[in-house]
């Protein structure tokens, strides 16, 4: 299986009179990580989202699938699950609701979709947790969790949005080894990401949108760069004398 | 249909006078209710779960005001007094679409939304009834209002069957779409669910089902009954299925209750009153465990 590469021409996008997005050109080769860094606000979210066909955009986004397959699959882990924490919904029930066709959550798994819920959890560190509530969840767990719905089915595009944010450091170990992995199945993955040591490490190429494309490439020059450095405002304690990249590899974005 | 009904009516009453059933079941228009009960009972506490979940009490709420309206324009365009079904159905949906398509196009919060529409409902409902209080008896209009079990005829009953049936073809294949859309709507939409959609289909639900029950429940307690058996069941339940199974036991019950207490007691209560006290009884006792026993606290606040 090899995911698709994903060419944006001219890719604009505005809301209520604000340019958020204009003229982002570039190229997701296909089966790499590649990941999208910038400041807050720049519009990286948005950019995931028209990638995902939610906002209005101008411009052209094509996706050059490699299977012959009629239903293309796009995994997709948002940014945080907005929901009511006491409502009675346990995992098991949040697993249900994704991989069931028709059959209604609450009357549990149709055949055999339990068995991939369950493998899926498994894989995210989540075995055992079945029956918790999502608001008995920690932050970090809830985060797994909508790792493994995104793996049901194995996707062939992978779309995450800060996922990291609330993980722990085994939880940020699960998820690397899950990325590394679908890489290496040739899974394309788009990556919203501000820990620029990760994406130093993973990338295969990113890109930086401010609004606009400020850089699209492999990470280690532009992550070199005093732009870089500018743009995310690391702090440099020995300015004077640490060189840029050692100040980028430990650094994040603002 | 009407064979049935009559054959149920028949049978039950028999029973009744045989000193099986209570004597209460010795009137037709009891039996008549109760069948409506045990169908609205399940099917409002179902749905009810839905509501709570989406956060959309206070749009049931609108349906339910704005059926009042329906009612006066029915009556207006010479639909008959007790069964302005059309006027009710197209008007409710009408405005349920509306508000729907309004709240997808504009920046004011959904609740801010509603009230608005409610209000010019209420407004346009209010000055209408001037008109229709000429015409007929307002006992009418308080059976809409509040519910009434004497006024449940026939037509009510298939209204209320042929509605049941819309109401589960659309909403059990849906019903996980329409949750996963509600809980987080870019990661339904990545899942290939048209969100819109959904969520056009769950107010058309609610709508159907809030003018179905108008004879029982009432316009104004309609909401109550969507609402309050869904948060009792929430207050000590932790997982969907013990969630969506209690709500409708729950909202079942005060049906059922509702209808025969204020018969087997003489107590002069409309239906729709009495049934949302005895909802409100189980919300009580459900609120009561849940702070008496730390069991029942198992999400975090």
């Amino acid at each position: 299986m090899s995911g698709p590469s994903i060419q944006c021409q001219q890719l604009g996008l505005s809301l209520g009179g604000v340019d958020i997005l204009s003229g982002i050109d570039l190229t997701i080769p296909a089966g790499e990580i590649h990941c999208v860094i910038g400041p807050n606000g720049g519009g990286k979210t948005s950019f995931v989202r028209s990638l995902l066909g939610q906002m209005p955009h101008t411009g052209n986004i094509e996706m050059r699938w490699n299977s012959d397959a009629k239903q293309h699959t796009i995994g997709y882990v948002p940014q945080f699950l907005d929901f009511d924490k006491s409502l009675p919904v346990s995992v098991d029930d949040f697993m249900a609701m994704v991989c069931n066709h028709k059959r209604p959550a609450f009357a549990g798994f149709s055949r055999g979709k339990r068995e991939l819920a369950e493998r899926a959890l498994e894989r995210v560190g989540l075995a055992g947790k079945y029956k918790t509530q999502l608001g008995s969840l920690s932050g970090g767990e809830r985060q797994r969790m909508l790792f493994a719905q995104a793996l049901i089915p194995q996707p062939e595009l992978l779309i995450l949005d800060e996922p990291m944010t609330s993980l722990d450091n085994r939880g940020e170990e699960i998820f690397l080894s899950l990325i590394e992995e679908l890489r290496s199945q040739g899974v394309t993955i788009v990556w919203i990401a501000h820990d620029l040591q990760q994406v130093r490490e993973l990338a295969a190429t990113i890109s930086c949108i401010d609004r606009t494309l400020v850089y699209v490439g492999p990470p280690q020059p532009f992550l070199d760069s005093d732009t870089a450095a500018k743009l995310f405002r690391f702090t440099r304690p020995h300015a004077d004398t640490a060189p840029l990249s050692a100040l980028a590899s430990t650094g994040s974005a603002q | 249909m009407t064979d049935f009904y009559e054959w149920v009516r028949t049978s039950l009453q028999a029973l009744a006078q045989q000193g099986t059933l209570p004597q209460a079941f010795e009137y037709g228009f009891v039996i008549n209710a109760l069948l409506c009960a045990l169908l609205i009972g399940p099917l409002l506490g179902g749905v009810g779960t839905m509501v709570v979940a989406k956060r959309m009490a206070f749009f049931s709420q609108s349906i339910g005001n704005a059926a009042m309206t329906g009612v006066a324009i029915g009556v207006i365009l010479g639909e008959s007094y007790t069964e302005p079904y059309i006027s009710m159905f197209c008007f409710c949906i009408l405005f349920a679409l509306l508000l729907n398509y309004t709240k997808g196009r504009t920046q004011l919060s959904s609740d801010t939304l509603i009230g608005v529409f409610l209000s010019v409902s209420l407004a346009v409902g209010a000055s209408l009834l001037l008109f229709v209080s000429a015409k007929v008896n307002t006992h009418i209009l308080e059976a809409v209002l509040f519910g009434s079990v004497l006024t449940v005829s026939n037509t009510d009953m298939n209204v209320l069957l042929i509605v049941t049936c819309v109401v589960l073809a659309l909403g059990i294949p849906l019903f996980n779409n329409m949750l996963l859309a509600s809980l987080n709507p870019s990661l339904a939409h990545a899942r290939k669910i048209r969100v819109e959609l959904m969520e056009y289909m769950f107010v058309l639900i609610i709508t159907l089902l809030t003018v179905a029950c108008l004879k029982i429940v009432g316009a104004v307690l309609v909401e109550a009954l969507l609402l309050i058996p869904a948060a009792a069941a929430r207050n000590v339940i932790t997982s969907l299925r013990g969630f969506v199974i209690l709500s409708m036991i729950i909202s079942t019950i005060s049906c059922i209750a509702g209808v025969l207490i204020p018969m087997q007691f003489d107590l002069p209560l409309p239906s729709g009153g009495a049934i949302i006290m005895v909802a409100a009884s189980f919300f009580m006792i459900t609120t009561i465990m849940r702070a008496a026993f730390p069991a029942y606290r198992t999400a975090r606040n």
